[in-house]
């Protein structure tokens, strides 16, 4: 029997070790491939300047720590990972790392470099006790398409590493609009992160989703239409497993909405409508005018920075509607800011199957590695990889589901869109794969499982059924045959 | 308009006065083909969602362009004067295919007429998904004073999305614009593709100007507005910066509010575009009717001149006739091929187009040895898509590279002989010719480009721009907004072909697949070379033959005008004095009337002061 995938990844990487057990830049590679392994997953968020990707990780850790700006801001990659005590590392491209002073103004980390220059730094660590980094590790990355070319470059070079497995586990990529730039990275960072595995694991981010309809309050409607098109588009869909609409800049701020915010809110909502809308014309409006109440123009212009003139509107409404507890007011507009959304499509897709992107991530780090190594010291390892590749069921999984939404097995397209379910393409949790409630119990789990199994092996076993085909049957069967096995184990 | 009128009787009073001087009669009658069409044309471009449809909505007021929270426009609407408002869509007609090789302006076209209210059914995206109608154009037509002047605004389809037939659809109107208005919205700064374009697009069209848009809906527009000025001050300095908010300029009509409208930033851009834009255009229209009058007078006085002189002063005139008759010979020597302007011309046009083959091939043979390289490395099965892509696109911005410093070297050439031709350009000589302003002030008027005197320069333009077909307008339309706007992590062919997994593929069979696609490659390439080549070659013959002809036309005014002033002079001597009276006072008569003519040009002159010389430019390579 071959061991599943994280256990497989560190019998292998054992393995490794006992051939390289000489070679002290192998081991120091697997010492990383190790360590990769225990630690949460990675995730990478991605995408043209100005996309908001600082935002919206803000937004996903909860705290507003990394810094943001109206012109272009992030230069340096900069992880954010969980630690007890508030902590910045500078690694730079040559030499020892550095820890660097914590400070913050407005409650954002400034980075002070000191003499490195930007393009010296490899990466920032930053270790931050924020709940939401316990079981993942997020990396802001410099904009794409940069005026500023080396900026632009370093992204590519992190996340598309010419010979060395990708140092994320998943992206999550942002954009405003589908432009070419976009897919054309996509494109890549499949090319690189998949590897001979080949798989998809980026989720597209149709993000600042309230500006796509200029701040009006249906904006996020409107929102949602265009993301569904693009999650259907042909260029898209082999490259990113769904397109989720986020308003960025309303999702961090409710998350971190003060006192004040709610206070203003309430004086907005409580003036009559036409003077409101005459008043929210324009920011410029908005700030220069006069009331309501005693709103002076620094509160008023702090707000629609943090919140824009949609999510103003949003609260406003919010508030004549009756929702005034500042818990159910933040609660409510971090859920209409699609955050909530985000992060549930974040756990279906890349948490739950965490354990299979790890032990991809150190596969595609031993097979680099042996590649270069002498053939008597490679040939054990690359046996042993080999046999996990080929067995190991996940990556198979991984990999049906990449070409099912690459170009088909040659499956009627409902079977198609089964199989991907079935494969975890919508999320990895059994009632996910079934298409069930979230909440459905094991016997109707267990019994669903078995009802699909047997209209799989029908169609495997059709001789009209093709070779390809017949191959991905067998994959979905075993998917089928792993959901009914936990729950056969309960009875 | 009562300029343009005026301007109209002038040229047409010109006309009745030439009589049979075919040539002049000609020349006059351009000049009112020109008058004619009075339109301004200006493009608004940037990349999609930035506000482009309803910037010009905003400005003319009414819902014209169809504007969505998704991708919106995808055939170029044109807005312009006409009163009742009306609107015309341009389709195909049967069997005609304009997109395609046989392309250029003469391609037949239908006018359709619509009702305004059904124009987005035409020209949106959700009532036209991927241009399904094929519609070339629509052109809306409104009673607005904003385009009395003969302003013409033309909305067009975002570029940087992934339907390319998008940006095919912009650029083709690009080069016959005057103006290029650059939307990109306040909340961000300049992204790299969009500096790229910009830089691009200068060197197609010079006179370019950036608008900021949305700013009612970014607190920190001015920050943003600050950072793009910096980066236009890099890409090119003076080119103007206007923030505006379509959104308060609708609001403000609305509720008919000045200070909304003020607050809106309109009135800033819309004074910009009459007084420059405009303004500008009409300045150029006014100076260059003047000239072509002006000079059509001084040949028609320069044989009645003579002539009366001859009659008034029988003894001086084998004198004269002597100096007509050098100045003729003068003249005879510029229609010669041995000119100076055409030796010019003609070397020139040779050099220009061995360096263009050179160029072209240089560039494709270093695409060709990254394509081989990068076959080499891999297996060019599984990524052979990719790659094509890949190929098309490199090949298509080598193309256009080419294509726009060809054009740029050829209209410095045009410049050049037009310097050599007015060095040499005989005066005429009984005329005074030293006020008549521009006329004998060449390298003044070369360098404003729009003269009279350079209309070989506005014939080549034309020229080049009429006939973007088959592969070369597929080059030069991708490459600069393809290439510029797709590309912007420069993934080379290696990393496409590279990336893919070879291993299990037998050695044999590889090797044969990888000789396969290098002659595929090779023979892209080859095709490229030849039908660009030929494409380009001929564009520079027809820009050799314009010039000429223009130029030739000029020397044979010329010389025309001193044969039959010679003739007059001579046939003047052998009258009879009662005749003789009799023809002075018809001379002074017919003088009287050009006399007229001519001041009426000089006025049209005086009212157009001369702007600053700008330092002709000499294009590099």
């Amino acid at each position: 029997m071959i061991p599943s995938g994280i256990a497989g990844a560190t019998e292998l990487l054992g393995l490794a070790r006992g051939a390289f057990h000489d070679d002290a830049d192998a081991l120091a590679v697997l010492d990383e491939l190790d360590a990769r392994l225990a630690g949460p997953l990675r995730i990478a968020v991605a995408g043209m300047v100005k996309a908001g990707k600082s935002t919206l990780l803000n937004a996903i850790i909860g705290e507003e720590i990394a810094p943001t700006d109206a012109g272009e801001c992030t230069r340096i990659v900069t992880w954010y990972r969980f630690g007890h005590t508030p902590r910045i590392t500078l690694y730079p491209l040559t030499g020892e790392p550095k820890g660097l002073p914590v400070t913050r103004v407005d409650g954002r980390l400034v980075f002070t470099l000191g003499e490195v220059r930007p393009e010296e730094v490899e990466r920032l660590v930053v270790d931050w006790p924020a709940a939401s980094l316990r079981d993942l590790t997020l990396i802001d990355t410099p904009g794409i398409a940069s005026l500023s070319q080396e900026v632009s470059a370093r992204s590519t070079a992190f996340l598309l590493p010419e010979d060395s497995p990708a140092a994320a586990d998943a992206v999550i990529y942002l954009m405003r609009h589908l432009h070419a730039s976009d897919v054309r990275f996509l494109e890549s960072f499949k090319d690189t992160a998949a590897g001979q595995s080949g798989t998809v694991n980026a989720l597209a981010v149709l993000s600042r989703a309230d500006e796509i309809g200029a701040g009006r309050i249906d904006s996020l409607i409107s929102a949602a239409v265009i993301a569904e098109r693009y999650s259907k588009d042909q260029n898209l869909r082999p490259l990113a497993l769904g397109v989720v609409p986020v308003a960025g800049l309303l999702a961090q701020s409710s998350r971190t909405m003060r006192q004040s915010d709610v206070e203003a809110l309430q004086l907005l909502a409580s003036m009559d409508r036409n003077s409101r809308e005459r008043l929210m014309l324009s920011v410029d409006r908005f700030i220069r005018s006069d009331g309501p109440g005693q709103l002076d123009p620094e509160t008023k212009s702090s707000l629609v920075s943090r919140f824009g003139l949609f999510g103003i509107r949003l609260g406003v409404a919010l508030i004549r509607g009756g929702t005034n507890n500042p818990t159910d007011l933040a609660h409510e507009l971090a859920r209409r800011s699609g955050l909530g959304q985000l992060l549930d499509t974040v756990e279906h897709l890349f948490q739950t199957r965490a354990e299979a992107l790890k032990a991809r991530a150190a596969v595609v780090g031993v097979e680099a590695l042996v590649r270069g190594a002498p053939k008597e010291r490679a040939a054990p390892v690359e046996a042993a990889l080999e046999r996990l590749q080929a067995g190991a069921h996940e990556f198979r999984e991984l990999k049906l589901l990449a070409d099912l939404r690459t170009g088909g097995v040659g499956l009627g397209p409902s079977a198609s869109a089964e199989a991907e379910r079935l494969v975890g393409g919508r999320g990895s949790s059994p009632a996910l794969r079934l298409g069930l409630a979230r909440d459905a119990d094991d016997r109707l789990i267990s019994e669903t499982a078995r009802d699909s199994l047997q209209r799989w092996r029908l169609a495997a076993e059709n001789p009209l059924t093709e070779p390809r085909a017949v191959e991905a049957c067998r994959v979905v069967m075993r998917s089928c045959e792993g959901m009914m096995a936990p729950t056969a184990a309960v009875r | 308009m009562a300029e343009t009128v005026r301007m109209t009787t002038l040229v047409e009073q010109g006309i009745a006065v030439v009589g049979e001087r075919n040539d002049l009669r000609r020349r006059l009658e351009n000049t009112l083909e020109r008058l004619r069409d009075p339109s301004v044309r200006v493009i608004v471009v940037g990349e999609f969602k930035q506000g482009k449809s309803q910037l010009i909505n905003a400005m003319v007021n009414a819902p014209v362009c169809p504007v969505d929270d998704d991708i919106a426009t995808t055939v170029p609407t044109v807005v312009r004067q006409g009163d009742p408002a009306s609107a015309v869509v341009l389709v195909p007609r049967h069997g005609g295919s304009v997109t395609e090789s046989d392309g250029g302006p003469e391609a037949p076209v239908e006018r359709q007429s619509i009702g305004l209210d059904e124009l987005a059914d035409y020209v949106s995206e959700k009532g036209n998904p991927g241009n399904a109608r094929n519609i070339v154009a629509a052109e809306v037509s409104l009673p607005r004073k904003l385009l009395a002047g003969g302003l013409t605004m033309v909305d067009s389809p975002g570029v940087g999305g992934l339907g390319s037939s998008h940006t095919l659809t912009t650029l083709t109107a690009l080069p016959s614009a005057h103006a290029m208005v650059f939307v990109s919205d306040a909340s961000q700064e300049y992204t790299e593709p969009e500096i790229r374009f910009l830089h691009q697009a200068l060197r197609i069209s010079p006179n370019v100007l950036c608008v900021l848009s949305k700013t009612d809906l970014y607190p920190s527009w001015r920050q943003i507005a600050d950072l793009d000025k910096g980066h236009l001050e890099a890409v090119a300095p003076g080119i103007p910066l206007f923030p505006v908010s379509s959104e308060l300029r609708l609001q403000a009509a609305r509720l008919q509010d000045t200070e909304l409208n003020d607050e809106s930033g309109f009135p800033a851009l819309i004074s910009h575009l009459r007084t420059n834009i405009v303004g500008e255009a009409a300045r150029l229209q006014r100076r260059s009717v003047a000239h072509d009058v002006l000079s059509v007078t001084e040949h028609l006085r320069l044989a009645l001149q003579s002539e009366l002189g001859a009659l008034e002063n029988p003894e001086g005139t084998p004198h004269m006739i002597a100096g007509l008759k050098a100045a003729k010979e003068d003249a005879d020597a510029l229609r010669k091929r041995s000119a100076r302007w055409q030796i010019t011309l003609n070397d020139g046009i040779g050099d220009l187009i061995a360096d263009m083959e050179y160029d072209l091939k240089d560039r494709l043979r270093r695409i060709q040895r990254e394509a081989e390289t990068a076959i080499d490395q891999g297996d060019p099965g599984p990524a052979w898509e990719q790659f094509t892509s890949w190929l098309e696109q490199s090949t298509a911005a080598a193309v256009s590279d080419t294509f726009v410093w060809t054009n740029e070297r050829a209209q410095w050439l045009a410049r050049q002989v037009a310097v050599h031709f007015s060095e040499d350009e005989v005066a005429l000589p009984t005329l005074q010719v030293s006020d008549t302003g521009g006329v004998l002030d060449p390298v003044a008027d070369i360098q404003q480009m729009e003269d009279g005197r350079m209309g070989a320069v506005q014939k080549i333009l034309i020229g080049m721009r009429g006939s973007y077909g088959g592969v070369l307008m597929f080059g030069l339309l991708t490459g600069l907004f393809g290439l510029a706007l797709i590309n912007p992590l420069s993934v080379g062919a290696g990393l496409m072909l590279g990336r893919k997994a070879y291993r299990e593929e037998q050695e044999a069979r590889l090797k044969r697949r990888q000789a396969e696609a290098k002659m595929l490659v090779r023979k892209q390439v080859d095709d490229v070379v030849f039908q660009v080549g030929k494409q380009l070659k001929d564009r520079l013959r027809m820009v050799q033959r314009a010039t000429r002809d223009h130029f030739t036309d000029i020397a044979e005014e010329h010389h025309r005008s001193l044969t039959e002033s010679v003739a007059a002079a001579q046939k003047a001597a052998a009258t009879y004095a009662v005749e003789r009276d009799m023809r002075i006072k018809e001379i002074r008569n017919q003088l009287r009337v050009v006399d007229a003519l001519s001041s009426g040009a000089r006025q049209l002159l005086d009212r157009s002061p001369d702007p600053q010389p700008t330092p002709s430019t000499v294009p590099a390579g």
